[in-house]
């Protein structure tokens, strides 16, 4: 899998290219938390050209998500396949997670 | 009615392996790009289950898969030679739990039952064997 970040001002955008599964899901972690670290609060994951979502990406989001919350940040999600974002729906986690159509719409919301 | 048997080592880099021959399958097969999407994923996450629960011994083992397409209902046998472990033991998740409350454990398994119309388990001859049937 492939990870871009871009930053900008007040928000960085994570674009994932490829699967985010048991065996890339540390790596993406890694880079997440390695942001956060760094003082960026809020974070845009672009799915759009991601393929595929396993059990072991939702843990890495949840944990995300969680952290942020406790710093005041926000963690928004975008550009998702429809079975993609089944993934979500089945799991609960649309309950929580801000999940909007488009980059623009997750710009504005983040 | 197609079939596909192969097997892999117990390593989760095996996961891309695992991927190719399913999609593979599947497409000759005739099968959804969607329903591809489902069977990978259950397969998936109870292979990563195996591989994270399975082998104590630090040797390595492999997974059997055997996948068939009878008339448009699609069987696929999972075999492994680690301790006895059954996933349809794993307790439903809560997903309706607030938010802070909300744990991993459980989902894999929530989402196989999903996607999958049944789901079985048995050890058989110090193995564990799971079957997975999926209307296609």
């Amino acid at each position: 899998m492939d990870i871009t970040e871009t930053k900008h001002d007040q928000y960085s955008v994570f674009k994932l290219n490829g699967r985010l599964d048991s065996n890339t899901a540390m790596g993406f972690e890694q880079k997440l938390f390695d942001c956060i670290e760094n003082g960026t609060q809020r974070l845009i994951l672009d799915f759009e050209e991601l393929d595929y979502i396993s059990s072991a990406g939702l843990r890495v989001i949840l944990k995300a998500t969680k952290s942020l919350k406790g710093a005041d940040g926000k963690l928004v999600l975008c550009e998702m396949q429809d079975y993609v974002k089944e993934v979500f729906e089945i799991s609960g986690f649309d309950s929580f997670l801000p999940i909007e159509a488009t980059l623009d719409d997750a710009v504005k919301s983040v | 009615m197609g079939s596909i048997s192969f097997a892999l080592k117990n390593n989760l880099t095996e996961l891309d392996a695992l991927c190719e021959h399913v999609t593979s399958f599947c497409k000759s097969s005739g099968v959804s790009k969607r329903q591809t999407f489902e069977i990978n994923l259950a397969l998936d996450e109870l292979f990563t289950n195996i591989i994270s629960h399975g082998f104590t011994d630090g040797n390595e083992h492999h997974v059997h898969i055997h996948c068939v397409d009878e008339d448009g209902v699609l069987k696929i046998t999972i075999e492994d030679d680690g301790v006895p472990f059954n996933p349809t033991d794993a307790p439903h998740p809560n997903l309706k739990c607030a938010f802070n409350d909300r744990e991993i454990g459980g989902l894999g398994i929530h989402l196989i039952r999903s996607y999958m119309d049944r789901i079985e388990y048995r050890r058989e001859n110090r193995k564990n064997v799971l079957t997975l049937t999926k209307t296609i």
